[in-house]
């Protein structure tokens, strides 16, 4: 996906927003589900590892979005490391992508996971709208403010003064 | 608990020592080989086999093989059997250090087997993922568990099975071997998220319908279930960062010779 060519255009220091935006959006990705995990399975133990009222379905498409938030953090990172390597990141792209991925995953899981599937609950035994409302709305300004830094210049760090 | 009798310790629990200990001494005199005639064998390659050894040592002998009849500890040795020793082992590259020092007749032969239809089908990523994932689903949630605990024999080819699955598919995602043909790097992420949700959602249909039967009280099996999804997630993490470090690796050879290429030109 991302090989060098033999004979490709030498200047590898070429901006590539897109790939800084892909890699923002999986570390997105990551973080939501690595928070989720950590903070509200095993710290604040509001989250359950299994409620009793989850579907088959449910636990699929938990599954599948736990394993894949894991993926994501790591093929992230990686791919982080690569831009940071060829000196191409445009940081801009990577906070608006990091910040779609998160709020989009954050989305999903509130109103999908949370409420279609019925899969476990943000917190048990309290008013939960308040909750609900937090958790989908902080995503939903993530995903806007993401949109938002899709805009303007896009500058790799390369450009950056004192790097040769 | 019905058909979970605990195994006595016994001189006969050391046993798999011995077959350790010959791989150990096999892999150590190979590399040796290799460093004498002054070949770089990485290092990373030799620490992958020794960490792997070392899990394998901890499933097979005392005290988790002993204590198995305790579900958590029969996890922790599935983990350990299944899933993290044949990462290891598959990243110490075994193939490649048997082809690099055996006799060029010898090697031929290996070659041809790796390469003869059987192992281009069992090869096959599809395949090795039913083997892989289908083995344990089987084991955890059908009779299979307390059949094997009633019958030594089925136990062995049980966990030889979950063993060689596990070395397979580690290999095809991530392994450093030659083979037939190999994923590209979205097919092996492809199949490290398949396996991962796999394992993941087998430990919660175990907790949530307290399987297998057999292995103790509801309480321990949900305790067995939650060690088995999160040692699940720490090996599909090891095995994505031993795939993307390949990638990375291979990213940077790419540039280093595109530099060079331009430098050449300029």
């Amino acid at each position: 996906m991302a090989s060098t060519e033999v004979g490709a255009e030498p200047d590898t220091r070429r901006a590539m927003p897109g790939r800084s935006i892909g890699a923002g959006v999986l570390l997105g990705i990551g973080v939501a589900a690595f928070l989720d995990e950590t903070v509200f399975h095993q710290l604040l133990h509001w989250h359950h590892f299994y409620d009793g009222s989850t579907s088959d379905v449910g636990l699929v498409s938990d599954g599948v979005f736990h394993a894949g938030g894991w993926l994501a953090i790591v093929v992230g990172l990686f791919w982080f490391a690569d831009l940071q390597r060829r000196r191409t990141t445009v940081p801009r792209r990577v906070w608006a992508g990091g910040l779609i991925g998160w709020g989009a995953f954050q989305v999903y899981d509130g109103l999908f996971q949370h409420k279609v599937l019925g899969l476990h609950q943000i917190r048990y035994g309290v008013d939960l709208l308040p909750y609900d409302l937090a958790w989908d709305l902080s995503g939903g300004l993530g995903v806007l403010i993401g949109i938002g830094l899709l805009f303007g210049p896009a500058r790799p760090i390369a450009e950056r003064r004192g790097i040769p | 608990m019905p058909g979970m009798a605990p195994l006595g310790v016994s001189p006969w629990s050391w046993l798999p020592v011995v077959p350790l200990l010959v791989v150990a001494a096999g892999y150590l005199i190979g590399v040796r080989r290799l460093v004498r005639r002054g070949d770089r064998w990485p290092p990373a390659r030799s620490v992958s086999a020794a960490a792997g050894l070392v899990a394998l040592a901890a499933a097979l002998l005392p005290p988790v093989s002993t204590h198995a009849d305790v579900f958590t500890v029969h996890v922790v040795g599935h983990l350990l059997l299944a899933m993290l020793a044949p990462l290891l082992l598959a990243l110490s590259a075994p193939i490649t250090l048997v082809l690099r020092i055996v006799s060029v007749p010898v090697r031929r032969q290996v070659l041809a087997v790796v390469h003869s239809r059987a192992g281009r089908v069992l090869t096959w990523a599809p395949l090795v993922l039913a083997l892989e994932v289908g083995g344990m689903y089987a084991f955890y949630l059908t009779p299979l568990f307390s059949l094997a605990h009633e019958h030594e024999w089925l136990y062995v080819v049980v966990h030889v099975h979950m063993f060689l699955a596990g070395w397979l598919f580690s290999t095809v995602v991530a392994g450093r071997d030659p083979l037939p043909h190999r994923p590209g790097l979205v097919g092996a992420l492809g199949l490290v998220l398949f396996a991962g949700a796999a394992h993941g959602v087998l430990a919660k249909l175990m907790y949530a319908h307290d399987l297998p039967a057999v292995a103790g009280s509801p309480a321990q099996v949900q305790l067995g279930a939650q060690v088995m999804f999160s040692g699940g997630d720490l090996v599909e993490l090891a095995t994505a960062a031993a795939v993307m470090t390949a990638w990375y690796a291979r990213e940077g050879r790419a540039q280093r010779r595109a530099a060079a290429r331009a430098q050449v030109l300029a």
